[in-house]
């Protein structure tokens, strides 16, 4: 078999096989049979997390052949559980929709991107995964669930964010929100100037975040608005870049240059202190080997059990390496600001956090692991480093 | 006027700075003057005494402009470390001249040093 690697090149393994199954009924067989011989189960999207969220030693499923539009019903489209973010939203604007926000890019899977609570910025915004009112999916018992969130609401809040621990995702349904313009500029200014009116800049902005630039100290500010609103200059920053278009194809970008990357979500009054002694910490230590920006955003508070803006308006902030260059003295040095400041990690992004400390960061924890383990008593979906985050040792 | 292919070899970007920045960053600058009517398709590749050379490093200078680039903030591929040796080779599709300046803030009065890059 081939070697498996994720988009940074940081994770990489060989699974025993890698099947690409027609349909469920073939999926559910595989997961059946994978049960009776003890073998373990994940599922992979497109590879951008950077955790090992995907390892296996045995079977790697590919989503590849379910791709598609199923079924509409209102503002709630049905998708099949491969397609990738690119194409669903493609889907979405066929029928008027859009997901309400995105995050930095749209390489993910759907099902990939909302597994790990993919977010982007905006104050009043949620995750992705707070689309999914529903879906189908395969669990560890080889069984089809139908579910959703009038039927069943709490499984609907665990599956929102469940790193592929309760099943894999045959079909996805998502409430979205009719399809909108936004204008985008992006703006430079010093980062001291951004920090003393980082609340007017989030609260007057429908989607705000900013960049810090560890060797100059300057910020780079990201402002999209509905055409039409939001502030029309920032008197001490200067608009580098700007550009109308769909929601979909204005707030992603691409990305060419690999890196990896720590982000938590931090209660969201603690994120200007939080960034202030991190930016000290980056400035006094890293800057001999650390060039690439700091990323600040912000998201509005849901109740995914896993979600990391559970019951919290959070700020993000995340730190990147290039992919090339060791990260990990960085990152664990990094990490301990973070979590003083009562920050959760992002699901997908590199964190050293386990089991132990997880779960006194999720008022729903338990819960959710009451879900998982009805869906996959056997641990058929469990790798050696989902049980160091899920299961105290 | 210029030439396509530039060396330095005295690169090293100090660690330190003292001040307000950006103005007062310490830092390596690569100061590019193309005085041709076609835009500069740049190369820059890093060459340290320790390790393989990193690069390319892909820089536009429009014609018949001058661009100055920190290599403190070159990215892509990868960030320079500071307070390390390194030289770099500067490849241009036309011709192009190329100057290197070091600010070093480290003490609280700057030092200034520009240079020639050596041209082939
Ligand atoms: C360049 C880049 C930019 C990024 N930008 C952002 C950003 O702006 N905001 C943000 O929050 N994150 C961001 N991320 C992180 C990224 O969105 C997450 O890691 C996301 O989970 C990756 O999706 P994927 O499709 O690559 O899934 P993978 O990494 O392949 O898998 C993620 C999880 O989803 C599960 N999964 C995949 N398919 C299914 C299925 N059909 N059924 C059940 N489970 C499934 C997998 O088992 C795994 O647990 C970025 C990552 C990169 C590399």
């Amino acid at each position: 078999m081939s070697e498996w690697s994720n988009w940074s090149g940081s994770v990489r393994f060989t699974p025993a096989a890698v099947v690409v199954p027609e349909n469920e009924e073939e999926l559910a067989r595989i997961i059946r049979r994978a049960g009776d011989e003890k073998q373990t189960v994940r599922v992979s999207g497109a590879g951008h997390s950077s955790t090992p969220l995907v390892q296996t030693p045995d079977i790697l499923v590919s989503m590849k052949n379910f791709n598609g539009f199923v079924a509409r019903d209102g503002a709630t489209i049905a998708i099949r559980g491969g397609t990738m973010l690119t194409e669903a939203n493609e889907i979405f604007l066929e029928h008027g929709l859009a997901l309400e926000n995105l995050g930095d890019v749209d390489l993910q899977a759907l099902a990939g991107a909302i597994g790990t609570g993919t977010h982007g910025t905006g104050r009043n915004l949620r995750t992705m995964s707070n689309h999914l009112v529903g879906g189908r999916l395969v669990n560890g018992k080889g069984e089809i669930v139908d579910f959703s969130i009038k039927d069943d609401p709490d499984f609907t809040l665990a599956a929102r964010v469940a790193l592929g621990t309760l099943g894999i995702f045959t079909e996805l349904r998502l409430k979205l929100v009719p399809a909108f313009h936004l204008h985008r500029k992006e703006w430079c200014t010093h980062i001291e100037d951004c920090m003393v009116n980082l609340d007017k800049l989030i609260a007057s902005n429908r989607n705000f975040d900013f960049y810090w630039y560890p060797r100059s100290d300057e910020a780079k500010l990201r402002t999209l608005n509905i055409p039409g609103t939001g502030p029309k200059d920032i008197p001490y920053a200067w608009c580098q870049k700007e550009r109308t278009g769909w929601s979909g194809d204005v707030i992603p970008r691409s990305r060419g240059n690999k890196f990896d990357e720590i982000e938590y979500w931090l209660p969201i009054e603690n994120g200007p202190p939080c960034f202030e002694e991190i930016r000290q910490r980056i400035k006094d230590v890293h800057r001999k080997d650390v060039g690439w920006r700091v990323l600040y955003r912000t998201v509005a508070a849901d109740e995914a059990m896993l979600s990391g803006a559970y019951g919290r308006a959070s700020a993000t902030i995340s730190m990147h390496h290039n992919a090339s260059l060791p990260h990990d003295a960085f990152f664990r040095d990094i990490e301990p600001y973070l979590t003083k400041y009562g920050g959760r990690p992002h699901w997908g992004k590199k964190h050293y956090q386990t089991a132990t400390n997880l779960k006194q960061l999720y008022p729903r924890w338990d819960h959710f692991q009451g879900i998982r383990r009805s869906m996959d008593p056997e641990g058929v979906f469990m790798n050696a480093y989902l049980r160091t985050i899920f299961e105290e040792g | 006027m210029g030439r396509k292919v530039w060396m330095i070899s005295a690169g090293r970007i100090p660690l330190r700075s003292t001040g307000r920045e950006p103005e007062n960053t310490s830092r390596d600058e690569l100061c590019f003057l193309n005085v041709g009517y076609r835009e500069a398709q740049v190369k820059v590749t890093l060459f340290y005494a320790d390790r393989e050379p990193v690069g390319p490093y892909k820089l536009d200078i429009p014609p018949r402009r001058i661009r100055r680039v920190r290599v403190n903030n070159l990215i892509n591929p990868e960030a320079p470390p500071l307070d390390t040796d390194y030289g770099a080779v500067i490849e241009s599709n036309v011709p192009i001249v190329v100057q290197f300046e070091r600010t070093d803030t480290s003490e609280s009065k700057p030092a200034m040093s520009p240079m020639m890059a050596f041209a082939t």
